[in-house]
């Protein structure tokens, strides 16, 4: 059973890298598409941008720029929408996108894109997703991604309650509107548990995957999403909201899961084959525990064909011969290099 | 004939260039006390613009407020409060923006070094090529320290 799932890993791993410059162009442009889809769903007012060919033409402008004109285009559509049903709603959110910016989104470095999946992720129902996989592979640093696109999404659901409130242009009415609306922000509870209860999440498995234990990441990836469903357990008590539970605990098994399979292609560790060595130099006394990654050959289908002319079989001999010679030429030159000099080479190099 | 060697080095090479070495390479133009204070101005200009905006919305927000009490405002005690808070922010963010880029200055540091170790023994391989015989230890181009 195990063997076929990493014999499919394998094939699947090899299949994306063969046609990696197909794929990759594929994913990116279905992740745009999943994005405009889903901001035209949540919060779609302008009907120009809601049409499929509007969103097929910035998903694909979204396929071949970098992420970050992606998060762009994200924030011009989302205030686009905003700003058909209320303008008023559209500059304060331009203006509090501007402040986030100013105040920390312009730490988040190479994870800005999380800004964007964080929002678009609670409307595909497994925000957990962000804080369980962040904390698999990135540093607590990226709670500040994390913390913005919450608060953009908040913002967007306070917002989106308030937009149809508003249908008058009567100055005074106006500063009602955006002074309920700042009201709701600064009072949005909810808010505050998904970015505490997130932050929490991504520091305890950033700490618990630096353990030198056997299925560490496993472990840490169901710690989290323990802790995920604790976290708003007990922030709700806390401070009195109510949060749907049951939904919670659902999404999150959910959201495991997704991280456990994605652990799964990242890397798949044999804890069967663990080495231990210990070994000293002149300055330190080194304690070494080496996991080896599975790497599963894929066995090879050899066609047999058997049929009435012998002569077809004949060519295929040599052919044959001359590609051992060749795998083993490289084989034995890589192992020179492992052994030699070059050795920095063949290891993770950054 | 290809040069296996050669072209891994190669690879391995152009695949850094092209994705963080792009920053790293931006990166090693400065000294790191420029790098640092260039950042951190960035850092006090995008949290001036910040402070005005909240600002900005406050004022908004208790326009009514203020319209009311126009002739009766402290202006002095209100300017003193704000600027003390903007100054105590700014100084959180600049001792930590001036720690955050000092360590990114020098791990990306570590990571030219080793790129620049890889360029020399790609110039070493040409030179075996050109039939000069193997090179030595090259000299130092001088990115393998901290420059500071």
């Amino acid at each position: 059973m195990i063997v076929t799932i990493l014999e499919l890993r394998a094939r699947l791993m090899r299949f994306l890298q063969k046609f990696q410059i197909v794929i990759e162009p594929l994913v990116k442009f279905i992740m745009a598409f999943v994005v405009f889809r889903s901001i035209n769903n949540a919060i779609g007012h302008e009907t120009h941008l809601m049409s499929l060919p509007a969103e097929l033409l910035l998903a694909f402008l979204g396929t071949f720029t970098p992420p970050v004109i992606l998060v762009l285009l994200g924030a011009a559509v989302s205030l686009a929408h905003v700003y058909v049903a209320s303008p008023l709603l559209a500059i304060l959110v331009a203006l509090l996108m501007v402040i986030l910016y100013c105040f920390i989104a312009r730490f988040s470095g190479k994870y800005g894109y999380v800004v964007l999946a964080v929002p678009i992720l609670f409307l595909l129902k497994i925000p957990y997703v962000i804080p369980l996989i962040l904390g698999l592979v990135a540093t607590p640093m990226t709670i500040i991604p994390t913390a913005c696109g919450i608060i953009i999404y908040r913002m967007f659901i306070v917002i989106s309650t308030a937009t149809e409130l508003e249908s008058t242009t009567v100055i005074e009415d106006i500063l009602a509107l955006y002074i309920d609306v700042i009201d709701r922000l600064v009072a949005d509870k909810q808010m505050i548990i998904t970015i505490a209860v997130f932050s929490a999440v991504i520091v305890v498995m950033y700490l618990l995957r630096k353990l030198s234990i056997d299925y560490v990441f496993a472990i840490s990836v169901a710690v989290g999403a323990i802790f995920c469903i604790l976290g708003f357990l007990f922030a709700g008590r806390l401070l009195d909201t109510d949060l749907d539970i049951t939904s919670i605990v659902f999404e999150t098994v959910g959201s495991m899961l997704i991280t456990l399979v994605f652990q799964f292609f990242r890397m798949a560790l044999d804890y069967t084959a663990v080495e231990r060595v210990q070994f000293e130099d002149d300055d330190y006394y080194y304690y070494v525990k080496a996991v080896p990654k599975i790497n599963l050959a894929i066995p090879e289908r050899s066609v047999k064909k058997i049929s009435a002319k012998a002569e077809s079989e004949v060519p295929a001999q040599p052919q044959k011969r001359e590609e051992v010679q060749k795998l083993s030429d490289e084989e034995r030159y890589a192992l020179g290099e492992e052994l030699g000099e070059e050795n920095e080479e063949n290891g993770e190099f950054f | 004939m290809l040069n296996n060697r050669k072209v891994r080095l190669m690879a391995r090479l152009a695949m850094y260039e092209q994705k963080e070495g792009r920053e790293d390479i931006r990166l090693s133009k400065y000294f790191r006390t420029d790098y640092v204070r260039l950042q951190v101005l960035k850092t006090i200009v995008a949290l001036t613009i910040g402070y005005l905006l909240v600002l900005l919305i406050l004022v908004v927000y208790h326009s009514e407020y203020l319209i009311r009490n126009a002739v009766v405002l402290d202006y002095q005690a209100m300017i003193v409060q704000y600027a003390g808070i903007y100054v105590i922010i700014l100084a959180v963010y600049c001792s930590m923006a001036t720690i955050g880029y000092i360590i990114r200055y020098r791990a990306s540091r570590k990571k030219l070094a080793k790129y620049f170790r890889m360029l020399r023994r790609l110039r070493s391989i040409y030179r075996e090529e050109d039939g000069m015989g193997p090179a030595g230890e090259e000299e130092n181009i001088g990115y393998d320290s901290d420059n500071t």
